[in-house]
């Protein structure tokens, strides 16, 4: 009974393990590299961070919503390359509000774009989704390539006021970053929704089961919009917030997001199969990714051996969802 | 039971397993005997799952000794147990459907058969040992759920096994089928085979198991030859209380047209009308894959089906999905009660509170604690038995997962409930409780269409019977005075006159 007993503790201390596995990694780089690089703690660097994963997060957050709803977004990416390339095209000739505001709705636009064709084509499946949204994403940045006439904008050839994006980009609030304020306000709107209101249910109850849903009355048509949307609203916001940084928009600036965004949702631990996760999670998934590439970067780690380490925690934690749920 | 060693094919002693919280087997002993079919029964949840999963390997026990074929197992595996000559078939059958008849007998022994003229060649031998006539070269995808059976009982000898056990074997298969199913197990016995029947139908057990065993809560209450039990003490002992009648009386109060159904056509359905009244329940009779699903399906709005004319209290009422059919009063309880009723990770409160979003949203706001007065109101009212609402439905037992579909349509009281087999995989306490719910709903003027593969039950709870035959409406009875012979033979495509 007693063996039995520390089996068993051993087994919910093993689930508590991999469920918060991310924080105790998190804690882990953390503490390593402080030790062998006590320029990581510094203040400079710890903006540096801030800034850092500010467009990671935005997009990251909204694909924990597709990805809750049991489908997935490659779509990203072209969406990034597109609201960037029209929204800092826009500052000039329309001012920046506008500017702003036509952007998002540009992301929001593709989103639900994505999740009509989805729908019109009865294509219900992740794997379906998948190819969709990587057709779509050629389509968006092949769009943003004609727009921009594959040029990059810069922000110093900008005569009007672009104050906003300034502040976005590298202005801050007392010693918290503006893009640093957006993000908790995002993730407050989020989290409301997620565990708040009856679309965040009925996106649940979709990703959890979508015949189940449907024969009892969910709309799941509106859930697969509305997580599009929220993916390609968030992945605008990204876009910006990320234009806004580096002061440059080309129209192939979001390359890598759409990866990137979904090793991080899933690293935090939001499963694929859908049904199951939280912005939370994604939270400690991006900070994860961020705070890796960081300290390989103060390591003096090559760019070649990161996309590499990068790969192989997204093929771990892959693993480690499927052996959960097996 | 002191019969001789070699005479024992199986011997479990004092086998234990416990999950977090639940103790599933508690000291289970049972002996079976060389070419001899045992019967298992018992309630969903009484262990009989567990126990075949502790034999296969799939869950390890915690104490206790198994003895197979002279041979104590220990840290088996699914394969290591197929090879040393147990098999497993179970309820929902292990086949690829997209490969052939042969090549599913013999899964992932194609070297071994050297090539597909070899494979072919085995298999049609190992079916013609069970009298079976299916092609070898069909896709299994075309058969039919009891060739579907033949092709798992034929792959169950291709490891020369000495013991099958079946895990509810006729859940799924008609009455002819059935018969086929009972030749073949008495083949199986004549060549030395022996076999653990585990089924909830009591008239199965009677006509061809040799000894009985009957597990309750984790518990071997009793292990004698079939022919010591008499029906009521086996219910009683399953059970562990006597019911007096497999069935209630029907609904008493049949009143006027509710609903009519006017020229369902689809690609198999063919000008499918007909009639509900209020109090009413209407079973709809026919052979698996006759189209009684597709009919519900096509009224409920789960099917795109258009052009037929669906009249409730003589106002039309179309109906293009689901969320239609709710709001016109419909619930629905689907056949596949894990792919499309439950959202099996999820709490019994949400899978209950499911088709009332209204009752418990502001605003389009969640309201938590309302939602959680639901799942308390229906797990208390159908007595589900479960630790807590928040539990994952998952952990429940089928019995106690069907309640939870039950409730979630009671919370919104429709005024037509469609049930789609609605006890398959439930045993006979349970049952009876859901024939009283629908008797209930009946009689406070709700009305029900039942669809049952189990003949008994439709004609022992309807006011009245449809039969369905390859997508069209062959006939229409009153049970009470009419034979099961007669409804059965419209159900077959028959003319009443010829039978």
């Amino acid at each position: 009974m007693t063996v039995q007993g520390t089996n068993s503790a051993i087994r919910v201390g093993a689930s508590i393990l991999r469920d918060y596995l991310v924080l105790v990694m998190i804690a882990a780089l953390v503490a390593l590299t402080a030790l062998i690089e006590p320029k990581f703690l510094s203040p400079e660097n710890l903006t540096n961070i801030m800034f850092q994963f500010g467009p990671l997060m935005m997009v990251a957050l909204g694909t924990t919503f597709v990805i809750i709803g049991g489908f997935i977004d490659l779509s990203i990416a072209g969406t990034i390359n597109l609201v960037a390339v029209v929204t800092i095209s826009l500052i000039q000739p329309m001012g920046q509000v506008p500017a702003l505001l036509t952007g998002l709705a540009t992301g929001t636009v593709c989103g639900a774009l994505n999740s009509v064709l989805i729908l019109s084509s009865g294509a219900l499946t992740q794997a379906e989704a998948l190819f969709m949204t990587f057709g779509l994403s050629t389509v968006y940045s092949a769009i943003a390539l004609l727009y921009s006439h594959g040029s990059t904008m810069h922000f110093w050839d900008i005569t009007a006021s672009k104050s906003i994006f300034q502040a976005i980009g590298s202005g801050s609030l007392g010693f918290l970053s503006w893009s640093f304020v957006i993000f908790l306000i995002s993730l407050a709107a989020l989290w409301v929704f997620q565990e708040m209101t009856a679309e965040g249910r009925a996106v649940r109850l979709t990703g959890g089961n979508k015949t189940a849903a449907r024969l009892a009355g969910v709309r799941i048509s509106r859930s697969i919009v509305v997580i599009y949307a929220i993916g390609g609203f968030m992945a605008a916001l990204g876009a910006i917030v990320l234009f806004s940084r580096v002061t440059t928009a080309s129209p192939v600036i979001g390359v890598g997001y759409e990866t990137n965004a979904i090793l991080a949702v899933v690293v935090g631990g939001t499963t694929l199969k859908g049904g199951k996760g939280s912005v939370l999670r994604t939270v400690m998934g991006v900070l994860l990714v961020v705070l890796m590439s960081n300290c390989l970067n103060l390591l003096g780690v090559s760019t070649y051996l990161q996309v590499v380490a990068e790969g192989a925690i997204l093929t771990f934690a892959i693993w480690l969802d499927n052996r959960k749920h097996m | 039971m002191d019969s001789g060693g070699s005479e024992v094919i199986l011997s479990i002693k004092d086998v234990c397993k416990s999950f977090p919280g639940v103790k599933a087997l508690d000291k289970v002993s049972i002996d079976v005997k060389r070419a001899m079919v045992h019967g298992i029964v018992g309630e969903n949840g009484a262990g009989k799952s567990t126990l075949m999963k502790i034999l296969s390997g799939v869950y390890e026990k915690d104490s206790g000794t198994v003895v197979f074929d002279g041979q104590q197992i220990e840290h088996t595996t699914p394969q290591q147990s197929m090879q040393r000559g147990l098999a497993i078939i179970y309820q929902e059958l292990n086949l690829v459907n997209t490969m052939s008849v042969g090549e599913n007998v013999l899964l992932g022994r194609f070297r071994e058969m050297k090539g597909m003229r070899g494979t072919h060649a085995k298999a049609r031998e190992l079916l013609d040992r069970i009298g079976s006539k299916i092609g070898t070269t069909r896709l299994v995808s075309e058969l039919s759920v009891s060739e579907k059976q033949m092709v798992e009982i034929a792959k169950a000898l291709s490891f020369e096994s000495k013991l099958i056990i079946m895990d509810e074997p006729s859940s799924s298969l008609t009455a002819e089928e059935m018969c086929e199913l009972v030749k073949i197990i008495q083949q199986l016995k004549d060549q030395g085979i022996s076999i653990i029947y585990i089924s909830h139908k009591l008239d199965e057990i009677f006509e061809f198991c040799d000894n009985v065993s009957v597990m309750r809560d984790g518990r071997v209450i009793d292990t004698k030859p079939k022919s010591e039990f008499t029906r009521n003490e086996l219910i009683m002992q399953m059970v562990g209380r006597e019911i007096e009648n497999e069935y209630p009386e029907r609904p008493q109060r049949v009143g006027e047209v509710l609903m009519e159904v006017r020229s369902i056509n689809t690609r198999k359905l063919h000008d499918v009308s007909f009639s509900l009244h209020k109090g009413e329940i209407l079973g709809f009779v026919g052979l698996v894959g006759a189209g009684r699903t597709e009919i519900v399906r096509a009224l409920f709005g789960a099917d795109r089906v258009r052009g037929h004319q669906v009249l409730i209290e003589g106002k039309p009422t179309p109906i293009l999905n689901p969320r239609d059919a709710i709001g016109a009063g419909f619930g629905f309880i689907p056949e596949d009660r894990k792919l499309q009723g439950l959202v099996l990770p999820f709490s019994v409160e949400s899978n209950i509170s499911m088709a009332s979003f209204r009752k418990f949203t502001r605003l389009g706001f969640l309201r938590k604690s309302i939602e959680k007065e639901i799942g308390t109101r229906q797990v208390k009212a159908l007595s589900v038995k479960t630790p807590s609402t928040k539990v994952p439905v998952v952990n429940l037992s089928g019995g106690n997962q069907q309640k939870c579909i039950v409730g979630r349509w009671l919370e919104i009281s429709p005024s037509i409930l469609i049930m789609d087999e609605p006890t398959k995989g439930i045993d006979v306490g349970a049952k009876y409780e859901i024939y009283m719910l629908m008797k209930d709903i009946a009689e406070r003027g709700g009305a029900i269409i039942l669809i049952s593969s189990e003949l008994p039950e439709v004609l022992n709870m309807s006011n009245r019977v449809l039969t369905v035959f390859e997508g069209r409406i062959t006939g229409e009875f009153d049970p009470k005075v009419t034979s099961a012979d007669k409804i059965m033979s419209a159900a077959l495509g028959f003319d009443g006159e010829c039978s």
